[in-house]
């Protein structure tokens, strides 16, 4: 096997999509030359460099950081073509036009390098005809590569073959994507719309033709079709909205125009509300109004029957709550299927006639049912599959049901379930995922990308491994995972949301001490989040006993537990992914490295709760900013501490985990993975690698110069200001002030040379003078209530 | 009540255009402004030797780094002045220019010397930090209410100016279009012909594609920082910077701005000996304090108290350079003091035409004393507000 490597990409259209692509490929590290037409006057290059700016400002961001844009080049087809000849992969993103596309690969045909691949993110057309407007000796590079919108949040993208693709290339590109993009990919077939927006957007054609028929409001159907049902808070309706309802209808004419045979057709048509509202302009969240409008504050929705908007009501119906809230599958769904309640009958109605949906064309649009279940989980954030569903409740209960509804009339339409439905206990076991065009089990990728995902999402009657448990108490368990590297140990959070209490600290602890007597390395491994910060129960308890002696001992023990990941004997590695927040983000940064997980929010957000970093945070800080000054010609600390104190100051949190190093808690030297499920392996290999190199910890520093009393002065200024400009309270003042001290190494002279515990002393003691201001217990409780910061 | 021996005349003003920051002097060294600036002054009083220059004083808000190593000498032994011409740099923030122009005026008045050059140069580009290029508060300052203040930033000052001269939001930003259009109809009827010297900027910039340094050149002659197309709507978009319910708007404060300005005074026995035109009389010159968290308002103090130093009215100035730190301040002071909006700043102020810090002072007294020729106005003040709470005023008198 030799290696596959993009040394540089083209991405054709600097559409919504194309330039979101080209920001993901900039993300890893590749460079992107974007095309699009020439602009008519001005800047040929224009429309790119219009494309590009708006990166920059769209939210969620496409960028891991700022810079990224740098990395990706404007060109135009007019100009610039020649430059499609360094490049190993093009994605073509324009228009779905198929004559704008034909005419757009004859014309960049001749420029294609030999080895590169051509890809086209159409979201329908078909790729076989696609592949016919290239020259023969390019159609084998050929594929269709469908990413989601956002694709840098997106997890899906299917990957569809023409007949001519070869084989070899499109392991090659999957593998990549997986790895170096960490994308989720399913192996569509070349049927319109492919998997993800075949089933999605039948769903949201069923959930209207029910709303419909159940005479519910838009707002009510959101509020069953959220959360409650496993899927995204944006629900049904408000995602027409965010993707606008003119792209809404476009995606249904497309199921009309190229489906002309499938027993659904008649529903492929924009329902007639849908096309007076776009009629009438109001395409959603663009226009500021489609299907819901924002009055002010308040969220109205549009009745169909008083043809107006009125204030909006998700509320579900105490009996149906009661049925969702059943954590039986088959009870649940029985119960749904028994309900008279009009709200039950729809979600019935809506999940049967998915699963027909699904069923019958399973053979025809997906390899098996595993890559249509996680096609609907990664493409449109459903939390489980249809045919996971369906399993879960019982396969043949709930067969034997859509059967009697199909028969009854009762169903969206009379085609027969496929006959295999009634032959199998369900389509997802432990040897694979049932494949209704090969009739048979189909088990998981070979390819080796993804023996590096020690932990892949699994569908239902998957079992994950189980690795060797050397240690566990109520907090943490220390484990290994031979057959990756029986000399690696691992620690995993246990707590609720990986929060961390005295069991999680003293945990550490004790793996440490076991680490360096039996193992080589350490690792500090779990699912997302990475860990939500201190446990503030605990925390709340000994406040209202009053006991700030233990709490201060407390605060010792925390700071023990980072000095222990610190000066560990053995390399500990931090495996970072999700959220890493306050005491989660001290202790990553006091492990020997990282491995960050691109979507990593990473911050010291003690603020929010009147605190300041205590677990040594502050204290990291100001050593780097001590070693920073060192190496500059003035020498002046303050220099460094500044951003850092305006990001804990405003407990802000990275957006990346790129960007996480950019604010300081991630190092240069540490490694950015872009598919988490990658980040155990990498993590393991890494450890194993640091201590095959001999690693030793650094003795602790000493003469740590701070910007004392001066540097504290400085960031009083700019608190001065915030809090006169009516910005911040007394209370932030007062909790940012203890933040610049701890910095600052204490109300000390500038300049002065400290120690490690000297740094921790100061935030220490700054930490429980806190914790008995009136204020700060304030916020803490409402944050236990509420899961929201109070600004007092 | 001076005990002044002889008169200081102006007999040459001149200036350079006033720069956006970061635009077309954003790599301009302030030394180099400075140096153009006396070298164009000098030649402005042809037959004067230059040796006579007794000294050279410059205003400078932030005398470091690229302004630092005392500027004034540097810009004298740049411009090509004999060595023998010594140089200084003082520093009163935001009136540092004027004061220059008042000091070296002193000399002459006090027959300490007949020949001065004061100047005023800043670039707020390569010092664009507004606190200098170290940040070192003095930890006393928190200690205590009193002090607290000096903390504040300008824009705040202005916010707190706003709220207790009541001054609105609306009335900043008509204050601000006004001034962009009072600036663009003077540009465009070359108003500022008479006390501009071109300045050429020279670039040197690295061309990645070629592996070249690309050499441009291009002349200077015209102040950047007016734009036409300021309007009552485009402010009021603006968010305020200081506050969180403020009404102090990037719009409604004086732009950031690099430039640099050079005034040559003289004796009378200096004017007679050279054959040497005059352009104005220097008048008298105050400086006041005032509490720092409303600095804005030193004007109020400042103007009074040279014009009684003078011994002359209100209503005998025809021309008030004020300099428009913040629309709020500029109002507060006109309505405090009933300043006739029509004598105020007729061709703009720095809203519109920048504010270079510590060269404003030097700029403006070119400003009015050109101003002053052109129209045939007697009397003319060069005023503005100073940071940490302070006011200073200039007056001079022309000689038509």
């Amino acid at each position: 096997m030799s290696n596959f490597i993009v040394r540089k990409a083209a991405v054709l259209g600097a559409g919504v999509m194309g330039a979101q692509i080209a920001a993901h490929l900039a993300n890893a590290e590749v460079p992107v030359v974007l095309f699009d037409l020439p602009a008519k006057e001005g800047d040929p290059n224009g429309i790119v460099r219009k494309a590009i700016d708006g990166l920059r400002k769209l939210e969620p961001s496409p960028l891991a950081t700022k810079d990224r844009v740098a990395y990706i080049d404007a060109a135009n087809y007019e100009q610039h073509l020649e430059q499609l000849r360094g490049c190993d992969l093009i994605i073509e993103a324009i228009a779905e036009k198929m004559e704008w596309k034909d005419d757009l690969y004859r014309k960049i045909a001749p420029f294609i390098a030999p080895d590169a691949i051509i890809a086209s993110n159409t979201s329908g057309l078909s790729i076989n005809r696609l592949s016919e407007a290239l020259p023969e000796a390019l159609r084998a590079r050929f594929c269709g590569i469908h990413f989601f919108n956002p694709p840098r949040y997106m997890h899906l993208v299917e990957l569809i073959a023409t007949r001519t693709t070869a084989p070899a290339m499109l392991d090659n590109l999957e593998s990549w994507l997986v790895s170096r993009l960490g994308k989720g990919i399913v192996r569509a077939k070349d049927t319109p719309n492919f998997v993800a927006n075949r089933v999605g957007v039948f769903s949201i054609l069923a959930v209207m033709h029910h709303t419909q028929q159940y005479g519910l409001g838009f707002d009510a159907v959101d509020g069953l079709t959220g959360p409650l049902i496993g899927r995204p808070k944006s629900a049904t309706y408000r995602t027409a909205d965010v993707v606008g309802l003119d792209t809404m209808a476009h995606v249904i004419k497309t199921m009309q125009d190229t489906l002309p045979n499938d027993p659904w057709h008649g529903y492929y048509a924009a329902p007639a509300w849908l096309s007076a509202l776009i009629g009438k302009g109001a395409l959603g969240q663009k226009t500021r109004c489609g299907i819901f409008r924002k009055d002010g504050k308040a969220i109205k929705v549009l009745d169909l029957g008083l043809q107006d908007y009125r204030e909006s009501n998700s509320d579900v119906a105490p009996e149906v709550l009661a049925i969702l809230k059943n954590r039986n599958p088959a009870e649940k769904f029985a119960q749904l299927r028994a309900s008279s309640h009009p709200q039950a009958q729809f979600l019935w109605a809506i999940f049967r006639d998915i699963f027909h949906y699904a069923a019958f064309h399973l053979a025809d649009i997906a390899d098996n049912a595993r890559d249509l279940d996680f096609a609907m989980r990664w493409g449109f954030g459903w939390a489980q599959g249809p045919f996971e569903t369906w399993q879960a409740a019982g396969w043949q209960a709930i067969a034997e049901a859509v059967k009697a509804d199909i028969d009854a009339g009762r169903a969206m339409c009379s085609a027969p379930l496929p006959a295999w439905v009634f032959s199998r206990p369900g389509v997802h076991a432990p040897e694979g995922s049932y494949s209704a065009s090969a009739d048979t089990l189909k088990p998981r990728s070979t390819l080796p990308v993804y023996q590096r995902q020690l932990f892949p999402e699994r569908v239902l009657g998957e079992q994950a491994v189980q690795g060797n448990t050397l240690w566990e108490n109520a907090g943490i368990r220390l484990w290994t995972l031979p057959q990756l590297d029986d000399t690696v140990g691992i620690v995993s959070f246990t707590t609720k949301m990986h929060a961390l209490g005295r069991d999680v600290i003293e945990g550490l602890q004790e793996a440490v001490a076991r680490a360096e007597r039996d193992l080589k390395a350490l690792v500090i491994w779990h699912e997302a989040p990475f860990a939500v910060g201190a446990n503030l129960k605990e925390v709340a308890e000994g406040l209202a006993a009053g006991k700030f002696d233990l709490l201060d001992q407390y605060v010792g023990e925390f700071q023990k537990a980072s000095m222990t990941l610190k000066y560990a004997k053995v390399p500990v590695v931090a495996a970072v992914q999700g959220m890493a927040l306050g005491g989660g983000c001290e202790f990553l940064m006091h492990c020997a490295k990282r491995v960050v997980a691109l979507e990593s929010y990473i911050g010291l957000v003690e603020a929010g709760v009147g605190l300041i970093p205590a677990g040594g945070g502050c204290k990291e800080f100001a050593i780097r900013a001590a070693r920073n000054a060192a190496m500059t010609g003035g020498g002046d600390v303050f220099e460094f501490i500044q951003p850092v104190f305006t990001t804990i100051a405003m407990a802000g949190v990275s957006k990346s985990g790129a960007e996480a190093r950019e604010l300081g808690f991630v190092q240069e030297t540490d490694r950015i993975v872009f598919n988490a499920h990658e980040l155990l392996y990498v993590a393991v290999r890494e450890a194993r690698a640091m201590a095959e190199a001999g690693y030793y910890p650094k003795l602790s520093p000493r003469g740590i110069k701070v910007a004392g009393r001066t540097g504290i002065a400085n960031c009083e200024m700019m608190l001065a200001n915030m809090k006169e400009g009516g910005m911040i309270s007394a209370h932030d003042y007062r909790v940012a002030k203890a933040a610049a001290t701890a910095l600052c190494g204490g109300d000390v002279e500038t300049g002065s040379l400290v120690d490690e515990q000297w740094l921790l002393t100061v935030e220490r003691t700054l930490f429980v003078e806190l914790l008995k201001t009136e204020k700060t217990q304030q916020r803490i409780q409402h944050m236990l209530e509420t899961g929201k910061p109070l600004r007092n | 009540m001076s005990k002044q021996i002889q008169d200081a005349y102006i007999v040459a003003a001149t200036r350079l255009p006033v720069a956006k920051r970061k635009g077309m002097f954003g790599h301009v060294r302030p030394d180099d402004m400075l140096a153009h600036a006396i070298r164009s002054v000098m030649a402005q009083a042809p037959g004067l030797d230059p040796a006579l220059v007794e000294d050279v004083i410059v205003g400078c808000a932030m005398p470091e780094a690229e302004q630092g190593m005392n500027v004034a000498r540097i810009g004298v032994l740049l411009a090509g002045l004999p060595n023998t011409v010594p140089g200084m740099t003082i520093n009163r923030f935001c009136s540092s220019g004027v004061q220059a122009v008042a000091d070296a005026a002193a000399r002459i008045r006090l027959g300490e010397a007949d020949v001065m050059i004061a100047a005023g140069t800043e670039t707020m580009s390569l010092m664009n930090q507004m606190m200098g290029n170290k940040i070192a508060i003095n930890p006393a300052i928190f200690e205590s209410d009193e002090n607290y203040a000096i903390a504040f930033g300008m824009g705040l000052t202005a916010e707190k100016v706003a709220e207790r001269w009541k001054v609105t939001r609306e009335e900043q930003d008509a204050f601000a279009v006004a001034s962009h259009q009072k600036a663009c109809a003077a540009i465009a009827a070359g108003h500022f012909k008479a006390e501009i010297t071109p300045y050429t900027v020279t670039t040197r910039t690295p061309d990645l594609k070629t592996g070249a340094v690309k050499v441009k050149e291009f002349l200077a002659d015209t102040d950047e920082g007016p734009r036409p197309d300021s309007s009552l709507e485009k402010l009021g978009k603006l968010k305020p910077v200081f506050a969180a319910r403020g009404s102090v708007t990037a719009g409604n404060a004086s732009q950031m701005s690099d430039g640099a300005g050079a005034v040559l005074l003289v004796s009378e026995k200096i004017l007679k000996q050279f054959n040497l035109r005059p352009l104005a009389r220097f008048a008298g010159f105050s400086v006041a304090g005032v509490p720092p968290e409303i600095m804005g308002i030193g004007p109020i103090e400042a103007i009074p108290k040279v014009l009684k130093q003078a011994g002359i009215g209100q209503q005998d100035v025809d021309w008030i350079e004020l300099n428009e730190a913040f629309a709020a301040q500029a109002l507060a002071v006109m309505r405090t003091l009933e300043l006739d909006p029509a004598k105020v700043n007729p061709l703009g102020g720095a809203i519109a035409l920048g504010h270079p810090l510590g060269a404003t002072g030097a700029i403006r007294t070119a400003t009015l004393v050109h101003g002053m020729q052109r129209t045939k106005a007697r009397y003319g003040l060069v005023t503005m507000c100073i940071g940490t709470g302070m006011g200073a005023a200039g007056l001079f008198e022309s000689i038509l």
